[in-house]
């Protein structure tokens, strides 16, 4: 049974938030608990790279190990070593944040320079685009960066270009695709015959004007992937090393007295990351719904 | 089907296998790349069955054949590697390619299977979605499947794990040893299901085919299809569940992949996943390289069956 | 004798959520078809003949759609009730006489149709549309979207005879080599080609009633007229009934017995062709009149007067007022009829056997309200 109603009197008056009234109101639900997550994770990024943390992330208590959460002085609890896990939950982020943000920006601006190129410039060059997007498509992310692992140990901050680039290739291919809507609907042949620059039709009437929502968007599901690649590396024992907290090491970690029923201290982080990823997941995929109109029926 | 039908299929699929093995060669020369460029020289493992350390003169060098140049010794490692010759495993001494064989059908089959699990559980809930549009159900099943494909893959195997071995008794729960215990089949489908649901796949398939779907559904021609009383699903089918399916399995393979080393590490699962974390650890350089080779043309090969799928369901294809 | 289809006071509506409000496209429209007879439905666009025609079909998809009305078919002696048990699926809630709230169990609603329209839609009604390219399915040949239909609701079930069956119809609407045209994709042919193999498909389940939605819209000027004469010479061949939608007067013209005019999602005159859309007539509507005034004919030409455009836009069937729809447009408005045109809606009356009219500025409206009101205890 579905319901419809007419508000009484004029029909009308709801124009002054045409955004927020067109958007589906689960849409905005998406949307306003990634922005949550986001506010949250930049202002616990603040606080572990100020240094202030609600205990000492590195203090042990033998006293005190795998206690519960709500526990006197450990509100989230302590993990394996009697070490305050709310502490290091909140520094845990600082595995991701900045690698995360130097992956972001490698695939948001290569891969805005590639789609531009190719739905742009066209010809030849975008069958080499093309080609360059679906061979980096073809390795499974994992196992490139573990193979890059092999030749170079590197730290985390050239995994992060690894993932950077092979995160390319998604938005190059939209934006030479909304570059060819744009052609269809003779936009740009409209610029160009006001005598518009080139540069200026592609820095401010492609990018600015009708890409950026979808460079926004890029960039908040980058930033799941990028913490999705940390924690797994973390997990693997290829990224942050113990003392450090990751997200991903912690549960690694507290997955050994997992099987004695001690959950608590791989869940929280477990939690952490799930809580994490959707909200960059949902946040991206709602804008897309409320700006790209991409609206479910 | 008629041979006038046959022809253009044919010649849009021999393009597709050229594209196919342009893309494997560039595969190769990344892949090759990353060696040549890798301190410790790793290609002289492959090349000359020497350990990294080991120093050469550089007239021994030639008298081995081995080339300076890095076309030269490119062309010697393809040549290789085309013959099947990955080299030699730095830590076991066994050669790479009969081992991968062994492990790779492992992979194989936990990562299609996952695929399958994942298509079994998607498929319903987007059609529903598609057809009847926002209801409570799918509404809540869409966003269930959000928090499903967000939860960390290593975390919700250690969860599986608790479940059955301390609450339904069932120990020990390592697939790769476990083939002679009861239940082994058990065992064997428990990381399939774990991979198929937390691989992150769950959510995207289920948008992608309602999307799809639901486009396909407003076309007018399944309006004439209504309008004539024919069975709706026979026209959408193709265009409205065929391609969109086969679009994002083709497309999930690699995460699927990546997602299979976490697996396969948590389960013990005897796979390509965990022979590249073990190979990744040892800086085993024939063996990753061999792995990312097989991984990247498992890719392409996903990707070449979905543009025959393309190209016969869609007359258009073979005509542009 | 009794109307093969007749339509009474259907309301189709839909939903618009950002004006929260409805979009009342039919409202209260009632016509009938009688067997062998060519119904012509015209009007501007937005004015409420398609969605009558998808209503008539049962392929509104869109919410909360056909919400009351009766619409019945009576085909070889049996007859269907297309909207029967509607009222238990819709509940629809009026405030002085302005539907303001519907319930709808869109579902429930969807199944019980789709049974009410089995054996009843493409066999007893078939349809063609506008833009014919996007109307036949680009997966599929000619051949095997005909050959589907004539198995479907023929008895021609053989693969084999509903072959020859197929082919059989791709001649009689004058398609060249319909062998070869079998096996073509819709893709490679031309709107004109698609158009006809469209009809073809339609008139193959040998229906009762064919419905053609804007079947010119959106091809070429000759492309149009030569599908203007098929349909002229397939009618004469075939006798079957037909209700033709078209925003084109000289469309409906050529091919209608009768026209029913439609504006703001009702309709507002029907008669005979020559009594209604005859330039000589001085009994109709000022709709008509101001429509016939639009387009060139002969006369105008002869005279080289200028054509008149309608005055103000289409009606916005959000908010529909509440007198006469036309009022706000109309300009033969006297002050005698000025305050009842712009507070009542005028009924549908007869003003000439089988002329029907909405208007106050003749006396039968006048009439047929006073015989209503007395029916009615006030």
């Amino acid at each position: 049974m579905r319901r419809y109603l007419q508000t009484p009197g004029p029909v009308g008056e709801f124009s002054a938030l045409p955004l927020l009234q067109r958007a589906e109101t689960l849409d905005l639900v998406y949307v306003g608990y990634g922005l949550l997550i986001l506010a949250l994770v930049l202002a616990s990024y603040l606080l572990g790279a100020l240094g202030w943390l609600p205990a000492d992330p590195r203090a042990m208590n033998v006293e005190l190990i795998n206690a519960a959460p709500f526990t006197a002085g450990h509100p989230l609890g302590t993990d394996f070593l009697g070490r305050d896990l709310q502490a290091r939950l909140i520094l845990g982020i600082q595995a991701y944040f900045l690698p995360g943000l130097l992956a972001i920006a490698i695939a948001v601006a290569g891969g805005a320079v590639l789609g531009v190129l190719a739905g742009y410039k066209g010809g030849w060059l975008a069958a080499v685009i093309t080609y360059f997007d679906n061979l980096l498509d073809s390795f499974p992310r994992l196992v490139l960066i573990l193979l890059v692992i092999a030749a170079f140990k590197p730290d985390i901050y050239a995994i992060m270009v690894v993932v950077g680039i092979t995160g390319m290739p998604v938005t190059s291919n939209l934006i030479a695709g909304k570059i060819s809507f744009l052609r269809q609907k003779n936009f740009i042949e409209a610029a160009h015959a006001l005598g518009l620059p080139a540069h200026t039709v592609i820095l401010k009437h492609i990018l600015w004007l009708n890409c950026r929502a979808l460079l926004v968007i890029q960039a908040t599901l980058g930033m799941a992937e990028a913490i999705l690649v940390e924690t797994s590396l973390s997990y693997l024992g290829f990224g942050v090393q113990e003392p450090t907290p990751s997200w991903g090491n912690m549960v690694q970690a507290g997955a050994n007295y997992f099987l004695q029923g001690n959950f608590w201290p791989s869940t929280a982080p477990a939690l952490a990351i799930l809580a994490t990823i959707l909200g960059f997941q949902l946040l991206g995929d709602g804008l897309n719904n409320v700006l790209e109109g991409k609206r479910r029926r | 089907m008629k041979l006038s039908a046959i022809m253009p299929v044919a010649r849009v699929l021999r393009r597709e296998l050229a594209v196919t093995a342009l893309l494997l060669l560039g595969v190769s020369a990344v892949v090759f790349a990353v060696l040549y460029l890798a301190p410790g020289d790793p290609l002289n493992v492959l090349l000359e069955g020497q350990s990294p350390r080991s120093q050469l003169a550089v007239g021994a060098r030639e008298a081995l054949g081995v080339p300076q140049t890095w076309y030269g010794r490119y062309g010697t490692w393809l040549a290789k590697v085309l013959q099947g010759n990955f080299g030699n495993s730095i830590r076991t001494g066994l050669p790479v390619l009969p081992e991968l064989a062994r492990v790779g059908v492992n992979t194989l089959v936990l990562t299609l299977g996952s695929l399958l699990f994942t298509l079994v559980i998607a498929v319903p809930i987007a059609v529903h979605a598609a057809v009847n549009g926002d209801t409570a159900g799918n509404t809540a099943a869409t966003v269930a499947a959000y928090i499903v494909s967000a939860v960390p893959v290593f975390w919700f195997g250690y969860i599986v794990v608790y479940v059955f071995m301390n609450k339904l008794g069932m120990f020990p729960l390592l697939s790769g040893t476990a083939t002679k215990q009861p239940h082994a089949w058990l065992y064997f489908l428990v990381p399939i299901f774990v991979l198929g649901t937390a691989s992150g796949t769950l959510a995207e398939l289920i948008r992608h085919l309602r999307e799809e779907l639901s486009r396909v559904l407003a076309e007018d021609y399944i309006r004439t299809a209504r309008a004539k009383g024919a069975p709706v699903w026979r026209h959408a089918f193709k265009e409205g569940f065929l391609i969109p399916v086969t679009e994002i399995m083709s497309a999930k393979i690699p995460f699927l992949l990546g997602g299979a080393v976490i697996v396969e590490q948590v389960f013990n699962w005897p796979g390509m996943g965990r022979m590249a974390w073990q190979a990744a650890q040892d800086r085993d350089f024939p063996v990753i390289m061999g792995i990312a080779l097989v991984a990247a043309a498992f890719v392409r090969t996903g990707n070449l069956l979905q543009r025959v799928v393309f190209t016969v369901v869609n007359p258009r294809a073979s005509k542009e | 004798m009794d109307p093969l289809l007749s339509m009474e006071n259907l309301r189709t509506y839909f939903y618009s959520r950002a004006k929260r409000a409805f979009i009342r496209s039919v409202d209260g429209a009632s016509l009938s078809v009688a067997r062998g007879e060519t119904l012509g439905v015209v009007g501007e666009s937005g004015s409420g003949k398609s969605v009558t025609a998808l209503s008539a079909a049962g392929l509104v998809t869109a919410g909360p759609g056909v919400i009351s009305g009766r619409i019945e078919l009576r085909s070889n002696g049996t007859g269907y009730n297309l909207l029967d048990g509607l009222e238990k699926y819709a509940r629809v809630t009026e405030q002085d006489g302005r539907v303001m709230a519907v319930e709808k169990d869109e579902r429930g609603w969807r199944t019980h149709a789709e049974k009410l329209m089995a054996g009843v839609r493409g066999k007893k009604i078939a349809m063609i549309f506008q833009n014919p390219r996007s109307a036949l399915n680009p997966y599929s040949t000619v051949g095997k979207q005909l050959v589907e239909t004539i198995r479907l609701h023929t008895s021609f079930r053989g693969m084999g005879e509903a072959k020859e069956r197929a082919i059989y119809w791709l001649e009689r609407v004058r398609i060249d080599s319909p062998r070869l045209r079998f096996d073509n994709f819709p893709f490679g042919m031309s709107g004109g080609m698609c158009q006809r193999a469209m009809l073809a498909m339609a008139l193959s389940a040998e229906p009762s009633l064919l419905i053609a939605d804007e079947p010119t819209t959106g091809l070429d000027a000759t492309i149009q007229s030569r599908i203007v004469e098929l349909l002229a010479e397939l009618k004469a061949e075939t006798a079957v009934a037909t209700i033709l939608i078209s925003h084109d007067i000289s469309v409906i013209q050529r091919l209608s017995d009768r026209v029913a005019v439609m504006y703001g999602g009702t309709v507002v005159e029907t008669g005979r062709v020559e009594e209604v859309l005859a330039p000589e007539v001085k009994v109709r509507h000022p709709y008509t009149a101001a429509l016939l005034a639009s387009i060139p004919n002969a006369e105008t030409i002869r005279r080289k007067s200028y054509l008149q455009a309608i005055e103000g836009d289409v009606l916005d069937t959000i908010e529909v007022p509440r007198g006469c729809r036309f009022y706000g447009r109309c300009n033969r408005v006297t002050d005698a009829v000025r305050e009842r045109c712009a507070g009542l809606e005028p009924p549908l009356a007869e003003v000439a056997p089988g002329h029907t009219l909405r208007c106050w500025l003749y006396p039968a409206a006048a009439k047929t309200e006073a015989t209503a009101a007395q029916g009615t205890p006030a």
